[in-house]
């Protein structure tokens, strides 16, 4: 009995020994050697992004030609899937090997990639450099600035503007809308076209989306949060229930209801169908991101038609904040990566690789040198409508109500101005579906800063 | 710890009275034995104490925090992220939502699956042919089903609306509308679910003997009746396997939803599951993503409990 109990054991410790093997094996068989860091000589900078189509195809021949312009760091970049994910991708990777050196960001995440104190702001750079920033479009650069510091590098850049279908308005015989469209403008336009084709064309569509909502308020000069956005101090309550925003709404609600704009509803689909009802002939107008152009150019035998962000009837346009993403500088890797990081972020913004970027996918050059670039010079060519998201993004001085709201939450607070446009587009009553989202909001706001300590 | 004897097997006559006494006090472990026990447990219960038990227990943990903007519990709030969520109207319709999603899809997924069964175990020529399409939708991703039907019921460029305007009936915007929304997501799930489903129960028909069915022909039964009082007892147990599967399945669908209607219009199709990965991977906000998370989990198990306690009773092994 006692014999056997002995080799109970050593057949337990075996077991146990070859577990404990057969864990630290698989463990070091999958992570990632140490010795990754280098790479033939060279200094890796892991580049997180999140295009997808030409852009991703553009962001890797960037990538290469960087690689090639010089022996001291390799740029790796690595898809990282949707804008939304990648945040939490890398706030979850931070301070691990798995972490990128240098990342691209969606807009609405600015002030919390800045919060999280994951990462360098690039004014560090910028001033040991005395690069000459006054070279990059005002209006982006504020969208990631915060008390007179940028954060991050802007980047792909686009701006809401209306698409319209230049040979379908003439050939319907309608006035197409002017180059700085007022809300009545787009009615007019959109009433007309649905009565001379007999309702065989749907006038014009606004997505239900939250940035949309946000641009409507931007381009009106209304505060979307307390604080000018949060640009002077964190917000501490949001402001959706103004007299302008009301209005607003009051105009795509009337036009709904009169079935002069068409509801296509919201998320990822909404647009695809836009898309694929403009280039059929059965939408005439839409108002969507300048980075769209591309898509509906290729193989549009139409006439593109583009203006800026409609406004409200009686007042100046404010102008319209950028929309897109930005590249921010990981904390986590060592001066030399960081500085390898940077590097890339110039070749990124000079005025060839911005033309280039521009040309390619129809996000905007944001380098003011970039016009002059032949890239862009045969794009105009082409398409003199091409100028137009780049005009209205230079004509718009930048203020705290158009630079973007920075605040924490943002998602969420799309979610619940996305149900409100719902709601509205459901003709609920205007100033209750507003005040549910605005409490709503005002709740995760409050919460928020609680748990951040604010 | 002693080592209790065994006592040497009783003659034949006794013999499972003497079983059914081991089972009453467990079977006795040889004092070696149970270093037998932990060598094989281990690694299964390493893993499962990893993936399963302490992430069940973080999210607990977690459900009764605010998180910050890194995920990091700050601020202990107790019960206040289960009594927001239970009080707030849009949760309430996510619930809603829920409840009116899974038990179209069950009812649905059955009773469809179940015709088909029927239909497929008829001996007709070319049945075999039939019986691949039945359960083709098997072999069809998530993602490719998703597209196939928002082609469908796209407005403006979709087949349904298409055949709508031809026949000049009033268009539906499937998509973009509460109600048209929710059957669009219920219609795609259940085609999805019907391959499996179908497979299953039609197996279970097999099973049947035939000479059940020759005996109640023979006694008079008309074939309803024989469906009622010999096919659904027969199956019961398979019937009760693909209601359970199929429940579970319809509270955790996510790619339909995520790829069709994103949780929109209005909430409408936002079930609890895509609040979840709306709320934690999207929005970061773990807190509440857990608290939701443990809601889901109860109610799951409430319903598979009362699954268990009713429905068994009624099934003939």
């Amino acid at each position: 009995m006692k014999k056997q109990t002995v080799s109970h054991k050593v057949f337990a410790i075996v077991a146990g020994v070859l577990v404990v093997l057969a864990v630290v094996l698989g463990w070091t068989a999958f992570s990632h050697p140490s010795a990754s860091a280098q790479s033939n000589g060279r200094i890796k900078v892991v580049f997180w992004h999140e295009m997808t189509g030409p852009a991703q195809q553009q962001l890797i021949k960037f990538s290469n030609e960087f690689n090639r312009s010089q022996k001291k760091y390799e740029v790796v970049p690595e898809f990282e899937g949707s804008y939304n994910e990648a945040v939490q991708k890398v706030i979850n990777t931070h301070g691990t090997d798995a972490s990128p050196a240098v990342f691209q960001s969606m807009d609405i995440s600015t002030s919390q990639m800045h919060h999280t104190g994951y990462t360098t702001p690039v004014q560090k750079f910028i001033d040991a450099d005395n690069y000459d920033v006054n070279k990059i479009s005002a209006g982006a650069r504020a969208f990631y600035a915060n008390q007179g510091t940028q954060l991050s590098m802007p980047f792909n850049t686009s701006q809401p503007v209306l698409f319209y279908n230049a040979t379908l308005l003439k050939k319907l015989g309608v006035t197409p809308p002017p180059v700085n469209p007022s809300y009545s403008d787009i009615t007019r336009v959109a009433t007309q076209v649905m009565q001379k084709s007999n309702k065989k064309v749907q006038g014009m569509s606004v997505e239900i989306y939250g940035w949309l909502f946000e641009e409507f308020m931007a381009n009106s000069g209304t505060s979307f949060a307390n604080n000018d956005d949060g640009h002077t101090s964190t917000p501490t309550a949001s402001n959706l229930t103004g007299t302008s925003t009301v209005n607003t709404m009051k105009w795509l609600q009337t036009n709904v209801k009169d079935g002069v704009f068409a509801n296509y509803g919201a998320s990822g689909n909404a647009l695809n169908n836009e898309i694929a009802s403009f280039l059929s002939g059965r939408l005439a107008m839409f108002l969507q991101s300048s980075a769209t152009t591309t898509q509906l150019t290729t193989g549009n035998k139409n006439k593109l038609g583009i203006t800026y962000y409609p406004h409200p009837d009686g007042q100046k346009s404010n102008g319209v904040a950028i929309g897109g993403a930005s590249l921010w500088i990981s904390n986590d890797k060592s001066a030399t990566v960081q500085r390898g990081s940077w590097d890339f972020i110039k070749f990124l913004m000079t005025a060839k690789s911005q033309a280039e970027w521009q040309a390619a996918t129809g996000y905007l050059a944001l380098n003011k040198d970039s016009q002059k670039q032949p890239a862009l010079l045969n794009m105009y060519k082409k398409l003199p409508e091409a100028k137009v998201p780049g005009e209205q993004l230079a004509a718009a001085q930048p203020n705290n109500t158009n630079s973007g709201i920075f605040m924490q939450g943002l998602i969420q607070a799309r979610n619940l101005t996305q149900t409100a446009m719902e709601q509205i587009y459901a003709r609920s009553n205007i100033q209750k579906a507003l005040q549910t989202a605005q409490t709503s909001l005002n709740g995760n706001i409050k919460n928020n800063n609680r748990a951040n300590g604010y | 710890m002693q080592a209790e004897v065994t006592p040497a097997p009783k003659p034949k006559a006794d013999q499972s009275a003497a079983i059914s006494r081991q089972r009453a006090k467990g079977y006795n472990l040889h004092a070696g034995d149970k270093y037998y026990a932990f060598a094989f447990l281990g690694p299964s219960l390493l893993v499962l104490g990893t993936f399963v038990f302490y992430p069940m227990l973080r999210t607990l943990y977690l459900s009764l925090f605010l998180t910050d903007n890194v995920g990091r519990p700050t601020v202990f709030v107790g019960l206040k992220n289960y009594i927001g969520l239970l009080t707030s109207s849009a949760y309430q319709a996510s619930l809603q939502a829920t409840a009116i999603y899974v038990i179209a899809v069950v009812a649905l997924t059955l009773i469809l699956g179940l015709l088909l069964a029927q239909l497929a175990a008829k001996k007709l020529a070319g049945i075999q042919w039939f019986r691949t399409i039945f359960s083709a939708t098997m072999g069809v991703s998530v993602s490719v089903a998703a597209i196939f039907w928002l082609f469908i019921f796209s407005p403006s460029i979709g087949l349904f609306d298409q055949i709508g305007s031809f026949l000049h009936l009033p268009i539906v915007a499937w998509l973009t509308q509460p109600g048209p929304a929710m059957t669009a997501v219920v219609i795609s799930t259940v085609w999805m679910n019907l391959g499996f489903t179908f497979l299953i129960l039609f197996g279970a028909l097999q099973m049947v003997p035939q000479s059940l069915y020759e005996v109640s022909a023979i006694e008079g039964a008309s074939e309803s009746y024989q469906f009622f009082h010999v096919t659904i007892p027969m199956i019961s147990p398979t019937l009760f396997f693909t209601s359970t599967v199929t429940l579970i399945g319809a509270f955790k669908s996510f790619g339909l939803i995520d790829l069709m209607t994103a949780g929109g219009p209005n909430n409408a199709t936002n079930l609890l599951v895509y609040r979840v990965y709306q709320d934690a991977f999207l929005s970061g906000n773990y807190g509440l993503a857990s608290a939701e998370s443990v809601i889901l989990a109860v109610i799951i198990a409430l319903f598979t409990l009362l699954q268990f306690k009713f429905l068994e009773k009624r099934v003939t092994y």
